[in-house]
């Protein structure tokens, strides 16, 4: 579980002519991971052809791509029934494909008239809107012999300087801005200097009889009738998509398989007579693959176990190039699955990596939790995490109900346990100033094994308290945070040894982990030590110089073997793991803010506002306000608990083991979503 | 003023100095973060992780600052 499945290389060597049903029996084992041949590798192989069908389902698919995006067919939607793929191959050579684009695009052909004659019609009102403020009827516009037409825009009123033109006419809208200036042929460049002062831009005018207002009536009634066609094509279109909608679907989905297949031969090596697949499998099941091919394929396919992939990566170095990389396979149980989201979010792991999916199904929740820790906050998690993972089917929010799930678990329990409150306030206790309880809000009285569940404490006032209170306690929060981070970073580097261990070798996994595991070890004894020291005015002798020494002597042996290792600049790294360690503070910065929003929330809607108002008003103010006011802390705590265990794990754990960068194991295998075959008896 | 009073205004400064720090560092990183993700979806993780780096400064603030208030 820790590391991805152990894989093996295999080659297949087959007969040429009996490629088809090889392709079809390596789609059915679902085991083989291809790898793409190399042109060039081996001698007298090159990457084949594809097979002779693909084309023509590349061409389908092509067509039926373009249905679905002009119906709006979305190619992921999972159908409530699934359909017999022999009906669908059936209706597929029969043709269907071809015959309902042709229906369904002579129709889009029509839409598309359409809309191009409402566009030209729509262009055409706009010009006429333009001129409509000018007393001419359209068709005196053209066909003079001698006089030139200027029609346009203006920036100011030309009136004046127009009359300077012999024998013009000036026509001027009543807003001053469109203007039609009839000037005799010869006059027409001095006019449009003349004009040109008053920023003149021309327009065309559109052709027709009568005048604009007649003809904008007579656009908008084309348009109107255009658009009741539209209306028409639109329904077509919808009963088409009822009619064919489906059947696009089941066939996109058996031709895309079709197309893959088809598409194989250019990812192997091909020779005149024979074809030759490298591909990964796991190891377990090698044994298996070879004898379902042999048992499928008979006399025509030899298959060799090529080599047992190890972790080592001296191994991956000698390889040739297109074995190098071995897929991963993430083996996680049904629980640690849903934390692959988040790890992949940074990078697939290595084959050769421990797979840090179990570390952060672990610790990710109770650093939520203990972030948070809220009765009243945890309910709704749980709640809201369990729909999500009852009805949830995308990895995405299957990976964020899971968090909010489990989080949600941890913050009941750390809230009941750790910090006994619902809502901000402690369920025992008396009320101190602001901080209220549960019990002093309702007059409550809990037996005294209720009260016996919550750590007890009395403070420096004489004040008892049930519960850790969270702004109180903050100084031994602060120090368990600290204690939480060296143990989730030392666990890091003892990951990040292990792995170097399997891929180096001992002496390797020491200089590079071991050293820092020593310097981390020896900070952690000295901080110790100094603190007692310094903070508790501790005397350095008997147990706290021995642990103080030993501190010194571990880190100084660390430090020289790191320094060996990777130089001078190892030093540099020590500080950054002091603050690694005091980044984990921000578990409890988190939730002693969010127990300061409650508090002041609550004191906002209990004693202020169901206070000062009072009666059955103020109470049911005072809800709504203590609603939505812890509706807010609810959602920042999810927003910021989430992002900062998230951020803990990715900083401060994961960079002291984990490198990333390898590639995800996918077999060739056919996913049906909504055809499915049924076995026919013989 | 009264020590408690010089106490209070030094946790203040302590968050508030440390949260423009991050401010600073955090803007120059979520641009820089946003436009890559912007390019390749698959860089929110890395990214994220990026952003999140210069949070730590604020978070030392905040410990100074509960070091100041309680432990002093």
């Amino acid at each position: 579980m820790l590391l991805p499945e152990p894989m093996s290389r295999i080659v297949i060597v087959g007969n040429k002519a009996r490629l088809d049903e090889a392709i079809d029996a390596l789609y059915e084992l679902k085991l083989l991971h291809l790898i793409d041949h190399t042109v060039g590798a081996d001698e007298g192989f090159s990457i084949g052809a594809p097979r002779p069908y693909s084309e023509k389902a590349a061409q389908r698919l092509l067509f039926l791509k373009a249905m679905e995006k002009e119906l709006d067919i979305n190619d992921e939607t999972e159908l409530r029934e699934k359909t017999d793929v022999e009906e669908i191959r059936a209706k597929i050579s029969a043709n269907y494909v071809e015959a309902a684009g042709e229906e369904i695009f002579k129709v889009l052909d029509k839409r598309n008239d359409i809309l191009q004659k409402i566009t030209a019609e729509n262009a055409r009102k706009e010009e006429l809107l333009k001129i409509s403020n000018l007393p001419i009827d359209l068709q005196l516009y053209r066909g003079y012999d001698s006089l030139a037409v200027l029609t346009g825009t203006v920036a100011a009123d030309p009136t004046d300087v127009a009359m300077s033109i012999a024998d013009s006419e000036l026509f001027i809208s009543s807003d001053k801005r469109v203007i039609a200036f009839f000037v005799k042929k010869d006059e027409k460049e001095n006019a449009l200097r003349v004009l040109a002062d008053y920023e003149f831009t021309e327009f065309s005018v559109p052709e027709g009889t009568g005048t604009p207002e007649e003809n904008v009536k007579a656009v908008n009634e084309r348009i109107l009738s255009h658009m009741t066609e539209r209306a028409e094509i639109e329904k077509e279109l919808l009963a088409l998509k009822e009619k064919h909608g489906d059947n696009i679907l089941l066939m996109d989905e058996e031709i895309t398989f079709e197309a893959d297949k088809g598409g194989i031969p250019l990812r192997i090596a091909i020779s005149d007579y024979s074809y030759v697949v490298d591909a990964w499998a796991p190891t377990d099941k090698v044994s298996y693959v070879i004898e379902d091919l042999n048992a499928k394929l008979g006399s025509s396919v030899y298959i060799e176990l090529q080599e047992d992939r190890t972790r080592d990566l001296h191994e991956v170095e000698l390889a040739e190039g297109r074995f190098k990389e071995t897929p991963t396979h993430m083996k996680n149980g049904a629980y640690v699955k849903n934390y692959k989201y988040p790890v992949q979010l940074v990078d697939t792991p290595r084959y050769q990596e421990i797979n840090p999916s179990i570390l952060l199904s672990i610790f990710f929740p109770l650093f939520f939790g203990l972030m948070v820790g809220d009765v009243g906050y945890a309910i709704p998690f749980i709640i809201l995490g369990a729909y999500g993972l009852k009805t949830a089917k995308s990895d995405d929010f299957r990976a964020i109900a899971t968090i909010l799930f489990f989080g949600g678990i941890w913050t009941f329990i750390f809230g009941f346990f750790l910090y006994g409150e619902m809502f901000g306030m402690h369920f025992v206790g008396e009320a101190v100033g602001a901080a209220l309880t549960w019990q002093s809000l309702f007059g409550l009285s809990f037996p005294d094994w209720f009260a016996g569940i919550f750590p007890y404490s009395v403070d420096a006032a004489g004040y008892s308290h049930y519960g850790i209170s969270k702004m109180l306690k903050v100084t031994m929060l602060l120090k368990l945070a600290v204690y939480i981070g060296v143990i989730h970073m030392l666990l890091g580097f003892i990951i990040g040894f292990i792995n170097v261990k399997m891929q180096h070798g001992f002496k390797e996994a020491f200089m590079e982990k071991g050293s820092w595991i020593m310097v981390f070890i020896g900070l952690v004894c000295l901080a110790w030590g100094i603190t007692e020291f310094i903070i508790f005015d501790n005397s350095v002798e008997g147990m706290l110089l021995f642990v103080m020494l030993t501190g010194a002597i571990l880190m100084a042996a660390g430090s020289a073997v790191a320094i060996k290792k990777e130089g001078g600049i190892a030093i540099l790294e020590i500080p950054s793991l002091f603050g690694g360690i005091l980044s984990y503070t921000r578990i409890t910065a988190i939730c002693v803010g969010k127990a300061g929003m409650a508090l002041a929330f609550n004191f906002i809607s209990i004693t202020m506002i169901s206070g000062l108002i009072g009666g059955i008003a103020g109470i049911i103010i005072g809800i709504l306000f203590f609603s939505f006011l812890h509706l807010v802390v609810w959602t920042l705590a999810i927003l910021s608990a989430g992002l900062h265990s998230l951020r803990l794990h990715y900083v401060e754990m994961m960079s002291k083991f984990y490198v990333g960068g390898g590639k995800e194991y996918e077999p060739l295998e056919i996913k049906r979503r909504n055809t499915k075959i049924v076995e026919t008896e013989v | 003023m009264e020590p408690s009073g010089m106490l209070a205004i030094g946790a203040g400064l302590a968050v508030g100095l440390a949260g423009i720090g991050t401010g600073i560092g955090q803007k120059d990183a979520a641009a820089a973060a946003i436009g890559a993700i912007t390019e390749d979806k698959g860089m929110l993780g890395k990214s994220l992780m990026f952003v999140a780096l210069p949070e730590t400064i604020v978070i030392f603030g905040l410990v100074i600052a509960f070091l100041i208030l309680f432990v002093m």
